[in-house]
């Protein structure tokens, strides 16, 4: 069976039951808040009555949406019409009267969205990584996930870290992600890199062939884990692209450099890209990702069948 | 000129308002409020203060005014700026020498978009509580835009439930102990008069206007012309001052909305704050408004599968859209004549009685 896609549109914490938060999915805007028990719901950032945004409404008290042009207020979790205030009546509303809802998951400290609403959920991912942000970036989703391929120090910097032009690894898939390493140095004075015999540190990038979301390892020659990110980057309005991190800072870190790594932000996910150097990146790891995407897709369309 | 004919509307077969449920609702879920262009209709384009020697620029429909006085204080409507050695060739919106029908009335003035030889002053819609002869105190006028299609902005004004959420907090939320809708149309106006029992005394009067009572009984009507995309606002509280508001929604541009107000508070006493405050409240309201018709305006620019929902409450608004489409058809068919006299002393009708 194909799965559906579960979107990182959030972190936990940008969710609340005091304010409705708007996302993209896509074209497809999703208005997200929590309920009274806690639980996020999510529906299509549209009234049905007369197409405004819901996240410009209200949570009322018992955890529906209120939409803050006419007051049409609806259930979080089917969506539901349950109320028009100025009608002045118990009256129940056709099945029709609805905003469309999606399919919500939290776990690790993301809030995972399908827009096919029966999907089920995929299964819980562990703890939140501790260190997280958001950024909104001006590149479309695609191009976005090239670039992390072929040169991430476009999109992210680590503290006391060099992105190398050599890889270890190329793009490879590996239990149906794509796969790769990269060589690293520190940021203190080092040999140039065209000249390096061996690099002290690797950033392993593993990622899904879909959805571009990816865990980033980072480690030293002796492979002791030095950083540790979740960057989940998902298309939005305008071509741009919504990322939402999480990361960890491994506590013992051999070495100096790597002690400074922990001095000010780790990791930081750009919201302006370099484009006059964006446009000059030369391809090379995301020349073979299209073609590993073709091979997955194919090989879950035989199962599919097969099924 | 354009004559005023016998209302065939009268006739069941010619009322676009038809009792065929379903043909009604066709209509207005075909709803395209970008491509709706009415012409041979007065448009109150500036305060009459406002225009001097120095042409001032406006835009119908992206189609140019420029107004300014001639040495004997006469306004001129021209399509070109007069200084524009580029001007292009004039357009069948003005005469030969490229001005347009203008005049002055309200403390507006207005100009006509259409047919120059089709203007007449009877189609000049009928305001009764503003002075015929303008004059009214700079602090009861101004100018405020929405970010979105004209009849998206008279859409809005057409349902005043949005104010019990949007403007809750100046005039009041939606706590109240009944409420009733009628509406009436004719082919060239559709008034709506909603009625409240007991209604939270909105902030504004409370804080301004000296009002202590917990409840207000409200009697608001909004009568919309047609063609001028021109809304009268009037409003009548117990206890409390009446608001007497003239809301035109001029369509600058397809997504651009221009409004120049007029808020006759002279009934209300000098020595009481909300005379000088009330329109002042223009400012505040517009952009509430405009945070959301700015956001639906582009979600209304391309045909949709997905029908808007409507309530009961819904009525006036679903007659508007009809109404305005089928003043659009008719054009487009090359009837631009005017079934009914939107000049007429329409006091009886919204419930004005002079106080």
């Amino acid at each position: 069976m194909s799965e559906a896609i579960w979107w990182a549109v959030a972190r936990s914490e940008e969710i609340s039951a005091e304010k409705p938060f708007n996302v993209d999915i896509g074209d497809q805007p999703i208005v997200l808040w929590r309920d009274t028990e806690g639980a996020v719901r999510a529906l299509e950032d549209r009234c049905p009555h007369r197409r405004a945004p819901l996240s410009l409404g209200c949570i009322l008290g018992n955890g529906a949406i209120q939409c803050g042009y006419h007051g049409w207020t609806f259930d979080g979790a089917s969506g539901q019409l349950i109320d028009i205030p100025n009608l002045k009546s118990e009256r129940k509303y056709p099945p029709v009267y609805k905003a469309k809802s999606f399919g919500v998951h939290e776990s690790a400290g993301f809030v995972r969205i399908c827009l096919d609403a029966k999907a089920p959920p995929p299964a819980d991912d562990g703890y939140a990584l501790p260190l997280s942000g958001t950024s909104t970036v001006a590149l479309e989703h695609g191009q976005y996930i090239a670039a992390l391929f072929d040169d991430p120090s476009l999109l992210i910097s680590i503290k006391g870290v060099r992105f190398s032009p050599y890889l270890l690894a190329e793009l490879c898939e590996q239990d149906g992600q794509l796969v790769m390493e990269r060589s690293c140095q520190w940021a203190s004075p080092h040999w140039p890199a065209p000249f390096t015999s061996d690099f002290p540190i690797s950033l392993r990038i593993a990622t899904d062939p879909v959805t571009g979301e990816s865990d980033l390892t980072l480690r030293d020659d002796e492979f002791n884990l030095l950083l540790h990110a979740t960057l989940a980057p998902v298309p939005g309005a305008r071509q741009v692209t919504q990322v939402r991190w999480r990361a960890i800072l491994s506590p013992e870190r051999p070495g100096l450099a790597a002690k400074i790594m922990g001095v000010g932000t780790p990791l930081r996910v750009h919201d302006h890209i370099d484009g006059a150097a964006l446009r000059v990146l030369k391809p090379s790891a995301s020349i073979h990702a299209d073609d590993l995407r073709e091979e997955i897709a194919a090989r879950t369309d035989q199962q599919d069948e097969v099924a | 000129m354009l004559e005023i004919s016998d209302n065939p509307a009268t006739s069941a077969n010619d009322d676009p308002i038809t009792s065929d449920q379903r043909q009604f609702s066709a209509k207005v879920n075909a709803w395209m409020p970008h491509e709706i262009m009415l012409t041979d209709a007065w448009f109150p384009l500036a305060h009459s203060f406002a225009v001097d020697k120095k042409p001032v620029r406006r835009a119908v429909y992206s189609q140019p005014f420029y107004l300014w006085r001639g040495s004997d204080g006469q306004v001129i409507a021209a399509e070109n700026h007069p200084n524009d050695a580029l001007a292009g060739a004039k357009s069948e919106y003005t005469d030969d020498s490229g001005h347009y029908p203008v005049l002055e009335k309200y403390g507006y003035v207005w100009s006509w978009l259409g047919k120059p030889e089709n203007a007449a002053p009877e189609h000049v819609p009928s305001i009764p509580y503003l002075p015929e002869d303008g004059g009214l105190p700079l602090h009861m006028l101004g100018t405020v835009r929405f970010d979105c299609c004209a009849p998206l902005s008279l859409e809005n004004l057409i349902d005043l439930t949005h104010a019990d959420f949007i403007h809750a907090d100046v005039v009041g939320d939606e706590k109240m102990d009944s409420e009733t809708v009628e509406v009436f149309h004719d082919s060239e106006t559709i008034t709506m008069v909603r009625t409240c029992v007991n209604k939270s005394v909105a902030p504004i009067m409370k804080i301004f206007g000296g009002v202590r009572a917990d409840v207000q009984q409200v009697r608001q009507v909004i009568r919309i012309y047609l063609r001028s995309h021109a809304a009268i606002a009037y409003g009548r509280f117990s206890p409390g001052d009446n608001v007497q508001l003239f809301h035109p929604c001029v369509p600058e541009t397809r997504d651009r909305t221009r409004l120049d107000y007029a808020m006759n508070t002279s009934n209300v006493k000098k020595t009481n704050l909300f005379r000088y405050m009330m329109p002042k409240a223009s400012y505040k309201v517009s952009r509430q408004d405009s945070s959301m018709t700015s956001p639906q305006s582009p979600r209304y620019m391309r045909p949709e599968k997905r029908k808007d929902l409507h309530s009961p409450l819904d009525e006036a608004g679903q007659k508007y859209r009809v109404l305005m489409m089928a003043l659009a058809e008719r054009q487009a068919r090359g009837d631009f004549a005017y079934r009914d006299n939107v000049s007429l002393d329409c006091s009886d009708i919204i419930g004005y009685d002079g106080t």
